[in-house]
């Protein structure tokens, strides 16, 4: 007799790989076969996967509709299947799934889309954390600045977009078939911040340089070299909204060194 | 007011009078807002624990309606019957459930859905095995010590046995109870459905569970499947009013275990809160009875 692991491997088998032969030798055949009674569990699997992902891609199951969206679901958990109990982790990379899925090719902007619904999905579950005391940074030796570095806000995301995301998005949600028709989908670049606000989650597009500056700070560059990265006479002001807004929850202070490495690289 | 907060050695006596032997409903997002709004009269819910872990709306609600509502958390995903073990990362994930929402039952399911690290989104049996026992009473301590406080296991229902079952479930069940100490949810519909799909005796099922520690039922609807034509499957979707066998065996599970603490499930097709409602008020006529029992008992 084979051990509960390499039995619970063989159902994961037969679930997620669709391959029932090693389990369906232990299941008990009266009245229904093993294959059949597998398939129940299969379906619930599948099911569930597919409604995680729904709730979690509301407008790229609209544009496709949902037996498209069911059947793109169902071979992404084939191949991509949750590592986690919390469903609200999965999906990451189901974007990336729907930019290679060549069903999907005719509809070039459907990656973007889910990139941001992504974004949202994310700023709606991320946990909930003060915002930083700006009272913190004040009492920093001046000199000690460009040694900041943030850690942002749970909820934030910077999504670069080929297409307008954020307006197809709005449409598709708002079921604004007017507004859809009306978008130009000539490509272009989007530049999109997604945060939790106190009343839901907000997508602002924002203009390049402002939007590079920001995500060098999100993604944990310290100030100094974050200035480099994004050079501007508004970066002051930039920084300032970003705090009253509550986009950072801490900071810390690299080794002196970093920042001119960085200079280095930039440019 | 339910902000009082419970020291770990205080909080046994505790837990278990904070959710009343009367019949709550589950809790869901579709209703989130007509509880909060308007405080229906219901004497206590239970929420899936894993739709709030994180941030945000979802845990914003339910810190609103735990201030007025007793709450029971009901984990679906740490897979206490996998051979692998339980996930660390989902342990704490519960933990610190737990400690915001202080939850009167804490309560997971005889079941696995993870295995080489997939989760496989369905509740899985397991073979009815010593080398399963034994796992699954060392993954009910190590949950029971983490979390500082005792769980509940519900029975699953089931659509598939395998050959080298050699316990049969209500003695599995029994079994875990024992040894570990936890409580049991005793699913009368999964009872039901799982005594349909595999010619079991579900008074047998009943009869043979420790009703001392049985401290929570749950009730809910299942579908009937047809395969192949003729062959009938029992389905625990969870997607209709419970069925008049269920709110039979419901009878005579109370008439065994006293009266418990009842839910209402109701995860497909969610309709409003009123229906839900009601069949928690005929869960309640049912328990009135068993009570009103009691008493007469006790002043006899």
């Amino acid at each position: 007799m084979q051990s509960l692991r390499e039995l619970q491997c063989a159902v994961r088998r037969s679930l997620v790989e669709h391959d029932d032969g090693a389990a369906a030798v232990h299941i008990v055949s009266s009245g229904l076969a093993p294959e059949q009674r597998l398939a129940v569990y299969r379906n619930t699997f599948d099911g569930n996967l597919a409604n995680a992902l729904r709730l979690s891609f509301p407008a790229v199951h609209r544009l496709v509709g949902a037996e498209f969206f069911e059947g793109a679901a169902r071979i992404f958990a084939h191949q991509r299947p949750p590592c986690s109990a919390w469903l609200d982790e999965y999906g990451v990379e189901f974007p990336h799934f729907l930019a290679e899925f060549p069903q999907a090719a005719s509809l070039p902007y459907l990656p973007d889309v889910a990139r941001l619904e992504w974004a949202v999905t994310r700023a709606l579950h991320a946990p909930d954390v003060a915002p930083l005391d700006a009272q913190r940074l004040a009492a920093l030796d001046p000199a000690d600045h460009e040694r900041v570095r943030f850690i942002a806000d749970p909820t934030i995301s910077l999504v670069r977009a080929a297409y307008p995301a954020d307006a197809i998005w709005r449409a598709v949600l708002a079921q604004d078939d007017a507004a859809l028709g009306a978008i130009d989908l000539a490509m272009g670049t989007f530049t999109l911040l997604i945060e939790r606000r106190v009343m839901g989650v907000e997508v602002t597009r924002l203009d390049e340089r402002a939007w590079r500056f920001v995500e060098a700070l999100v993604s944990g560059l310290p100030l100094g070299a974050a200035l480099e990265v994004s050079p501007g006479p508004e970066t002051a002001s930039l920084l300032a909204e970003h705090i009253v807004a509550g986009r950072f929850v801490g900071f810390d202070l690299v080794e002196r060194a970093y920042p001119s490495v960085a200079l280095e690289n930039a440019s | 007011m339910v902000g009082s907060r419970a020291t770990a050695s205080a909080l046994s006596p505790g837990q278990r009078s904070s959710i009343p032997a009367a019949a709550g409903i589950g809790l869901r997002f579709q209703h989130h807002r007509v509880v909060v709004d308007t405080r229906p009269e219901v004497p206590w819910l239970e929420v899936h624990t894993e739709n709030y872990m994180g941030g945000g709306k979802a845990v914003a609600y339910l810190d609103a309606i735990r201030r007025d509502y007793p709450l029971s958390l009901h984990g679906v995903g740490l897979s206490l019957g996998s051979a692998e073990g339980i996930d660390d990362t989902h342990l704490e994930r519960i933990h610190v459930a737990v400690q915001r929402f202080e939850p009167g039952l804490v309560s997971e399911h005889l079941a696995w859905n993870v295995a080489d690290g997939n989760y496989l989104a369905d509740l899985l049996p397991l073979p009815m095995t010593e080398e399963a026992l034994d796992l699954f009473c060392r993954n009910v301590d190590r949950t029971q010590t983490y979390l500082k406080r005792r769980i509940l296991i519900e029975n699953p229902s089931s659509y598939l046995q395998f050959k080298h079952s050699s316990i049969p479930e209500w003695e599995f069940l029994a079994a875990v109870s024992q040894r570990t100490g936890c409580g049991i949810l005793c699913d009368v519909n999964n009872i039901y459905v799982s005594a349909c799909n595999h010619g079991w005796d579900a008074t047998a099922y009943l009869d043979a569970l420790p009703a001392e520690a049985v401290g929570e039922i749950h009730l809910a609807g299942h579908a009937v499947r047809h395969i192949d034509g003729e062959k009938v499957l029992r389905i625990d979707d969870h997607g209709s009013r419970v069925a008049p066998a269920v709110w039979a065996l419901y009878a005579l599970a109370l008439e065994r275990f006293g009266a418990v603490p009842t839910l209402i499930e109701w995860d497909t097709d969610v309709p409003a809160l009123d229906v839900l409602l009601d069949e928690a008020a005929q869960a309640q006529v049912q328990l009135g009875r068993v009570q009103e029992g009691e008493a007469h008992a006790i002043a006899a």
